[in-house]
Formats: C-alpha cells, sequence, structure tokens
C-alpha cells in the first residue's frame, strides 16, 4: 500500500511539470502584464525600470526556470488587483468551492442511485424510460441555463430561495442542484448499465438460487459491484466538477474559487490566474489518486503491487 | 411407481426473441426418486440447463415457463407464490453451477457468502451463520477452514470454489439438489474429487440429485437413470445400465459412439454429423431426422412421441 | 518492440473490413426509422441545418435591428405579445426568434469546426501514440494526462483572455482543448486493431508503417471517429455557449445563444423569455445530436452498444 502510494506521488511529477509549462506559456505569450500594471501617464523610462524588475527582458527559459523556482516555493506572484501574493488568496476561496462541489455531488448522488437501480431493476417500464428521457434531457442542458431557470422560479416568481451569495442552507440549495444536475444525469446513465450489465453475472444468479430476497440480491450483491466502476469514473470527473463551478458560481455569486477565476480573468489578474490554474490541476491530480485508491478498497481482487 | 421427490410433467419453457419464439423446453417429463441421481444428457443447447432453471424458478427474461408441472414434494413449484418458490431455493432446492470461477461474487468473502444462507432460512445471526458456515466447509472437504471462510473467492482455486458453492448448497440439507455440468470448467483430477464428494453427500443426506451433463464418463460414473434431451424434448430415458448396454434411439446409440473406450483403438471417434437444428426453424417430422443415419420417408413426415421400448426404457423413434 | 508473429499464413486484409453493398443506405434508412430518438434526432439537426442555412430567408426580422418602441415585448399568447415578435423581443427591441434563428449558424459552425480541429490533432495523436508505442506514447499520453488535470473551461477561459476573443480563436481554442479525448479513444483502438491477425500479416509481408496505418488501422478506428465527433458537436456547443455566457466568446454583434442568454440574465425578473428560449434552443439542438450519436454508436459499434445497455 504504502508503496503503491509512493509510486502515484511519483507520477504526479512529471504531470505537474507539464502543466507548469502549459502554465508559464500561457502567461508567456499574454506578453503584456507591464501595461497593464503601469498607469496612463508612465513614462518609458518607468517602464524599461518595471520590464527589468519583473525579469522580463531575460530569455524565455531563464523566466521560465525563475517561474518554476518561485513555484515551487508557492510563490505565483502578487495579484495586482489585490496587491497580495496570489496563492493565499486562491487557497481563502477553496472552503467555498468544496462546500459547493461537496453538495452538488451529494444532490448527484441521493437522485442517480436509487434511479439508476430502479431503471435498471425494472427495465423498459414506464420508469425506466421516463428516467432514461430525463438524464438525456439533464445532459443535454446547459447547466448555467438550469441555473437561471431554477433562479426564475425560485427566486423570482415565488420567491422561496435567495437568488445569490453564501451564507444559510437555502442559499446553498439552487447553486448544488445547478452544478449537480449534470452529475445525476451522467451517473444515473453509469449505474443504470452497469447495473444491467451485473444483474446478467452468474454470482446474481447464485445469490438468487440461494433463495435470497430480491432487496439483498440488489442492494447488496449487485449494488457493490455496479458501484465499483461508477465511483471511479465519478471520481475521475472532478475536473469537470471543479469546471462547472466557475459558471455556477458566477451566476449565485457563491465566493469561491471559481468566481475568482472569472473576475481574475476578467481583469487579466495573470498571477491569481496561474495560481488558481495549478491549484485546481493540483486537486484534479490528488482526486485521481483517491479514486484509485477507492477502487482499490471497492474491490478486493486488486492487489497493491 | 412410487412416491416420486420431483416430478416434472410436460413442462414448456419458451423464449421470446425478436426472431420468433424459441421453445427450449418442449413438453419434458422426467421424475426423480428420493436419493436417486438422474442425469440429464445432451448437446449444448438441448434445454438441459433451462429445465433446471425452470425447476429453480430461475428461468431470466425473456425466457418464460410457459405449460406443465413440477412437482416437488407434494408442492407444485408453478402454482406457488414467487415469495413461497423464494424460500424454498437454497433450503428445499438447490443447485450449483458450471462457472465457480464467477458463481461467487467478487467482493464478499465466502464466509459471507455462505453464511446468508443460515441468515435466510434459519434466522441465525452472524456468528452462529459463521460456525455453520465453517462446519459446512469442512464437510465438503476445505482445509483450513477457519482461514477460508474469511477469504475471498480470487484467493481460490477452481475446484475449491465449487467445493464452496457445494456447501452453499447442501447448507440447509436440501431434498433435491440440481448440478450444471458441476465439473465442466475444471481440470481432470478435480473432477474426480468434485464427483466423489457429490457421490459422497448424495448417500450420507440421500439427497436427490439431478446432475447436467454433457459428458458421458460423469454419467457412467455417477447417475442411477438418465435421460438424454435433443431440441428441447425428451429422446430416452432409462436406467443407466440399460441406456449403456442397449441404448435405442439413434441419437444416445451417437453419442456413446463418440465416446472412446479404453480398450480399443480406434483412429476417429464416431461423430454425430451435422449439428443441433435452428430452434426456430425446428423440421418437420423427428426433429433429429436430418442427422439420423436410419432416417426413413416416415421420419421426415412424422413425429415420433415417446414410448415404452423395453421395460422402463422410453425412446422418442419410429423403430426403437 | 517484438510482436509474435505466428499467424504468418494468415491472409492480409480478408478479415475486419466491412464492405459496402449497393443495399446498404436503405438498409441504414430503415434501421434510423426503427429507432425513434434516431429519427428525432435526425429530424432536429435536419431542422436546425436549415435554419442556419437559410436564416435571411426564414427569419422574420433582422437579427441586429433595435427598435426602441418594442423594448422587452412579451411572446405572442401573452398579453401584451404580438404576432410580428412571436418569441417576444429583448432589451433593444431586437427579435428574439430571428435571433435565435441567426444564433444556430454561429453553434454549428463554431460546433463542427472545433471538432474537425480537435479531431485532427486527436486522431493524428492518438495514431501514433497508440501504433508506435514506447517513449512518443508516453509523452503524448503524459500530456493527455496534464490537460485532464485542467478543467477544459478553465484551460479555454486563461487562452481566451491571452488571444482576445474572435471567432477564429474560439473554433482554434475549443479544438485545441477538446483533442484529448480523440487522442485517448483512438489510441485505445490502435492497441487493439494492431494486435488482430490481418495487421500482423501485413506486417509479416513487409508492409509500411504508413501504408498499415492508412490501408489497416484507420478503416478500423472510423467508425469510433463519427461517433464521437457526433457527440463531441454537442458538447461543443454547450462549451461554445458557456464562454459566450461568460462574455469570451462570440461578440456582439454577431448573435449566439449564448450571448443572448447572457442579456437575458439581467431581466429576469420581468422578461423571462429573453434568457429562456435561447436556453431551450441550445438543449433542443444538443439532444438531437446526441440522439443522433447515440443512434450511430448503436449501427456502427456492436461492441459499445452492448457496453452501454
Amino acid at each position: 500500500m504504502r508503496q503503491y502510494l509512493l509510486k502515484s506521488i511519483l507520477q504526479i511529477v512529471p504531470v505537474l511539470f507539464l502543466i507548469s509549462i502549459i502554465v508559464f506559456v500561457l502567461v508567456y505569450v499574454t506578453g503584456d502584464p507591464v501595461s497593464l500594471m503601469l498607469s496612463d501617464t508612465a513614462t518609458d523610462e518607468d517602464r524599461e525600470i518595471l520590464i527589468a524588475a519583473l525579469g522580463l527582458d531575460q530569455p524565455m527559459h531563464i523566466q521560465y526556470f525563475r517561474f518554476l523556482g518561485n513555484m515551487l516555493q508557492g510563490d505565483f506572484g502578487t495579484s495586482f488587483r489585490y496587491d497580495m501574493p496570489a496563492l493565499p488568496i486562491v487557497l481563502e476561496r477553496l472552503p467555498a468551492t468544496f462546500e459547493l462541489a461537496i453538495a452538488a455531488m451529494i444532490v448527484a448522488t441521493v437522485i442517480s442511485i436509487p434511479l439508476g437501480i430502479l431503471s435498471a431493476t425494472k427495465r423498459n417500464s414506464f420508469l425506466d424510460i421516463f428516467v432514461s428521457g430525463a438524464s438525456v434531457l439533464g445532459k443535454a442542458m446547459p447547466h448555467f441555463w438550469l441555473g437561471i431557470m431554477l433562479i426564475l422560479l425560485f427566486a423570482v416568481e415565488w420567491k422561496t430561495l435567495p437568488v445569490s451569495g453564501r451564507g444559510s442552507w437555502d442559499h446553498l440549495i439552487l447553486p448544488a442542484f445547478t452544478l449537480g444536475t449534470g452529475i445525476a444525469a451522467e451517473m444515473t446513465r453509469l449505474i443504470r448499465s452497469s447495473m444491467l450489465e451485473i444483474l446478467g453475472q452468474d454470482y446474481i444468479r447464485t445469490a438468487r438460487s440461494k433463495g435470497l430476497i430480491e432487496t439483498i440480491v440488489v442492494y447488496k450483491h449487485a449494488l457493490r459491484n455496479s458501484l465499483i466502476p461508477v465511483v471511479t469514473i465519478m471520481a475521475l470527473q472532478t475536473s469537470t466538477l471543479i469546471g462547472g463551478t466557475l459558471i455556477t458560481e458566477t451566476i449565485f455569486s457563491w465566493p469561491g474559487m471559481g468566481q475568482l477565476i472569472i473576475q481574475a480573468v476578467n481583469t487579466r489578474d495573470m498571477a491569481i490566474v496561474q495560481a488558481a490554474v495549478f491549484v485546481v490541476a493540483f486537486l484534479v491530480i490528488v482526486s485521481n489518486i483517491l479514486a484509485d485508491i477507492l477502487y482499490r478498497v471497492l474491490d478486493p481482487r486488486i492487489k497493491y503491487n | 411407481m412410487e412416491a416420486n421427490l420431483l416430478e416434472v410433467k410436460h413442462l414448456q419453457t419458451h423464449f421470446k426473441t425478436e426472431d420468433g419464439v424459441v421453445p427450449s423446453v418442449n413438453g419434458v417429463s422426467f421424475s426423480v426418486a428420493k436419493g436417486e441421481t438422474l442425469a440429464i444428457v445432451g448437446e449444448s443447447g438441448c434445454g438441459k440447463s433451462v429445465t433446471s432453471l425452470s425447476i429453480m424458478g430461475l428461468v431470466a427474461p425473456p425466457g418464460e415457463v410457459v405449460g406443465g408441472e413440477i412437482w416437488l414434494e407434494g408442492q407444485n413449484l408453478l402454482a406457488l407464490s414467487k415469495k413461497e418458490l423464494r424460500k424454498l431455493r437454497g433450503n428445499k432446492l438447490s443447485m450449483i453451477f458450471q462457472e465457480p470461477m464467477t458463481s461467487l461474487n467478487p467482493v464478499f468473502t465466502i464466509g459471507n457468502q455462505l453464511g446468508e444462507v443460515f441468515r435466510q432460512h434459519r434466522q441465525m445471526d452472524k456468528k452462529e451463520a459463521r460456525a455453520h458456515s465453517v462446519e459446512m466447509l469442512e464437510h465438503v472437504g476445505i482445509p483450513n477452514a477457519e482461514k477460508i471462510v474469511d477469504s475471498f473467492p480470487h484467493q481460490l482455486s477452481g475446484g475449491m470454489r465449487q467445493r464452496v458453492m457445494i456447501a452453499m448448497a447442501l447448507a440447509c440439507n436440501p431434498a433435491l439438489l440440481i448440478a450444471d455440468e458441476p465439473t465442466t470448467a475444471l481440470d481432470v483430477t478435480i473432477q474426480a474429487q468434485i464427483l466423489e464428494l457429490l457421490k459422497k453427500l448424495n448417500k450420507e443426506f440421500q439427497t436427490g440429485v439431478i446432475l447436467i451433463t454433457h459428458d458421458l464418463g460423469v454419467v457412467a460414473e455417477m447417475a442411477d437413470r438418465v435421460v438424454v434431451m435433443y431440441a428441447g424434448e425428451v429422446v430416452e430415458q432409462a436406467d443407466v445400465f440399460s441406456l449403456f448396454a442397449e441404448p435405442k434411439h439413434p441419437y444416445t446409440k451417437g453419442l456413446l459412439g463418440s465416446l472412446p473406450k479404453l480398450d480399443e483403438n480406434r483412429e476417429e471417434l464416431d461423430s454425430i454429423p451435422g449439428s443441433v437444428p435452428n430452434p426456430l426453424d425446428m423440421p418437420d417430422g423427428c426433429a433429429f431426422h436430418p442427422r439420423c443415419p436410419a432416417a426413413t420417408e416416415e421420419c421426415k413426415q412424422n413425429k415420433p412421441q415417446l414410448q415404452e421400448v423395453a421395460l422402463n426404457h422410453l425412446a422418442r423413434c419410429f423403430y426403437a | 518492440m517484438s510482436l509474435p508473429l505466428e499467424s504468418q499464413t494468415a491472409q492480409a486484409g480478408s478479415v475486419g473490413q466491412a464492405v459496402k453493398k449497393p443495399g446498404q443506405l436503405r438498409r441504414l434508412a430503415r434501421m434510423l426509422l426503427k429507432s425513434k430518438t434516431g429519427t428525432i434526432g435526425l429530424l432536429i439537426v435536419i431542422v436546425v441545418v436549415f435554419m442556419a442555412v437559410f436564416a435571411s430567408a426564414i427569419a422574420p426580422h433582422d437579427p441586429a435591428k433595435t427598435q426602441a418602441a418594442q423594448r422587452l415585448k412579451p411572446p405572442m399568447w401573452m398579453e401584451g405579445g404580438s404576432p410580428a415578435n412571436p418569441l417576444g423581443t429583448d432589451n433593444l427591441g431586437r427579435d428574439v426568434l430571428s435571433r435565435i434563428i441567426y444564433g444556430s449558424q454561429v453553434s454549428l459552425m463554431v460546433g463542427v469546426c472545433a471538432v474537425a480541429v480537435a479531431g485532427a490533432i486527436g486522431v493524428v495523436l492518438g495514431l501514433v501514440s497508440g501504433y508506435f508505442g514506447g517513449i512518443v506514447d508516453n509523452l503524448i499520453m503524459r500530456t493527455v494526462d496534464s490537460f485532464l488535470a485542467i478543467p477544459n473551461i478553465l484551460f479555454m477561459l486563461v487562452i481566451l483572455t491571452v488571444l482576445g476573443p474572435s471567432l477564429t480563436t474560439l473554433i482554434l481554442v475549443l479544438g485545441f482543448t477538446n483533442w484529448v479525448k480523440y487522442a485517448r479513444i483512438i489510441r485505445g483502438e490502435v492497441l487493439s486493431v494492431k494486435e488482430r491477425d490481418f495487421v500482423r500479416a501485413a506486417r509479416t509481408v513487409g508492409a509500411s508503417d504508413g501504408r498499415i496505418i492508412f490501408t489497416h488501422i484507420l478503416p478500423n478506428v472510423i467508425s469510433s471517429f463519427i461517433v464521437v465527433s457526433t457527440l463531441s458537436v454537442a458538447t461543443t456547443i454547450i462549451a461554445e455557449a458557456s464562454l459566450s455566457f461568460l462574455g469570451l466568446g462570440i461578440q456582439p454583434p454577431t448573435v449566439s445563444w449564448g450571448g443572448m442568454l447572457s442579456d437575458g440574465r439581467q431581466y429576469l425578473a420581468t422578461s423571462w423569455w429573453v434568457a429562456t428560449f435561447p436556453g431551450v434552443a441550445i438543449t433542443i439542438t444538443v439532444l438531437g445530436i446526441m440522439f443522433l450519436g447515440d443512434w450511430l454508436r448503436d449501427i456502427l459499434d456492436p461492441r459499445m452498444k452492448a457496453r452501454a445497455k
């Protein structure tokens, strides 16, 4: 186990390295942070001084190595909008984003597990057709539009839930559903097809031949096996989930990392963007490793080697 | 006839496919006495496995039992509710399957899966179920049962897994055990051990056994009586000695002809030419006539009935 | 990498490639009609393509024409609405229906072109990675991993900020961030096709790498390519709408559904229709393409069907 973990952690290194290149190139190509930082009255001389101070007159690879060196110390530069180091600003926003992402996953799980199981066990029934239809619709709907429609109904028409902000449970409901619906649609489809496959396995027939009640056959013998691929695939969706928070947070003015990123992108606050891209990538990679570990926990056949 | 343990009468199980109805089991009748071992023999696709699943009430859609009666100790299984039938399964009526590698759930321990039977049918708690599981594992000749009970299926060999399956099937001391090709997937040496075990347990518990197989060697070793099936129907039925000594149906003769004998040295085994007919396009007359070396005009026109051709020996052939 | 070459007697090219028969088109049409969702999908796609091509002929109004007096008029079936603007008007008095009709142009154009770019990059890298293996494969797959670790939308936002939004950049950016899917799928297919007898046989008789790729491997991966592409058009349309919604995609005065949604959001409290209808248009279009893609998968790839059911 420890060896396996060590190996996975070592595998992160080249990926993070590549990401650092991608992030660096993105900003290098942006070219001109200087004009953004200077006021309109600045002289050419001020400009030269700033360029030299930032090291922008150096060749590209030198700039990259300095960027890498700073990055390894957690220094992504200073946000000119906040006039503070970028990384702490990004990290400060993480709890809000986690809260939203976890709530969305809970919404998705609570919807998709029972629906996926029911539509697999009652295959081709009215319910199955309805669930399949709903999950296709859930995938086809842009979630920012769903968010707007939810605001329209629950906040504007019926005035039951707040439009934006973070604080009470009420604030969490609409964003969590907005973000969770698409995931629920995907998960329901996965659980259904996984469940259908498992229900055709020999060991399910064995379980039935033992005279077990159907609830145990489905919820113990079939579900546990069906969830193995589902959990893995869903954990691999972290990247999509975080991507979804960008827009959801913007629509609902949720004070998380997503909203911060959109603001930073709009104001070209590249230090924040760099730090955020890196934090996101790191989270995604870590969650992929967690997915792998979870997979091994759920499936006793897999050994660490 | 004496009161039989199991009496199957005119069983019909059909599969409704997109291309039409497949009569996998078409009017099959046979019986099993207490403590008797009945072998059902035939090529794959002849309906022998579907027959056994029909008895268990485990035919999966699109298959459906559409006619007949199945009497087990005076109860018609086809008239029982799903719940009543479920209570019999794993209890009075149990089954072991061909594939020990895939028939156990990979994510639960042996003890968990074996204990389930006791918990379901004997209302035992976890601790009792575990104790009984260990006992059962020892019974089927698993060494180190205390340890095996906590292992996962993938940690055991095929033979061991089949022993676990047998332990599971015999856990509640069933009146009838159906063994569907129990040794086909195993090595030859393991095969012999498993057959020996089944024989021993059959004597010990006086369990009626239906042994489904395509292996006539296994039949000779194990069975008291034999039912030969072809294309969803019984074509011959006799006690094992008469069947091997005087097979009446050309199909049975063909099957026996393809069995090598130790005391002869033949270049080629007689195999039956042709293959099992397409169930959606059954030949007229006798289902076997296209492959039968002795087929006549009559065989092409009319369908022979199963008739007694000698004492307690039935065959479905005009010329038997 | 060494390959077992026991299949020297296998005939090259005798297996694996479906032969086109004259009746095949009719057979496909019959299969399409048999699948209800496939038929619906195709109809939706035809309607949207028709809308995009003949926008100027069917749109009742100029999509850019503002009418101060006609601001935020509701759809025709509501009080205050008029048949002149069947789906109402937006905050500048522009006709919502006409804008939706014109918006289909951008959605389809971006969807199809971006998928073409992504497909081109992904197929080439996937083929190279799967076929040659080794260091090349490793390098490409690690790059894929890195791309997968950054959410697409974030990636696109950053590039668009750097390059500035325009139609061409948008297509390139969407293409550049979505090739990963192709690379992985094509690589997987190549790995499995590569070991089949007819490819081994071709190699044994000394066919060049290029020839093997083009005559043996490419035809075998084409069906996965078509299926993935169709479904990608759907997701790309959503991505384009998201970017336009965030103001980083299509810029006014070009009409896009995402941009319309973004405009409409400000007037949600009073005029629900401005934000609602573009979303309906996106959803229906994406649904149609997804139905069509699912149907294509069912007929082109029986293995994928078995997995999906």
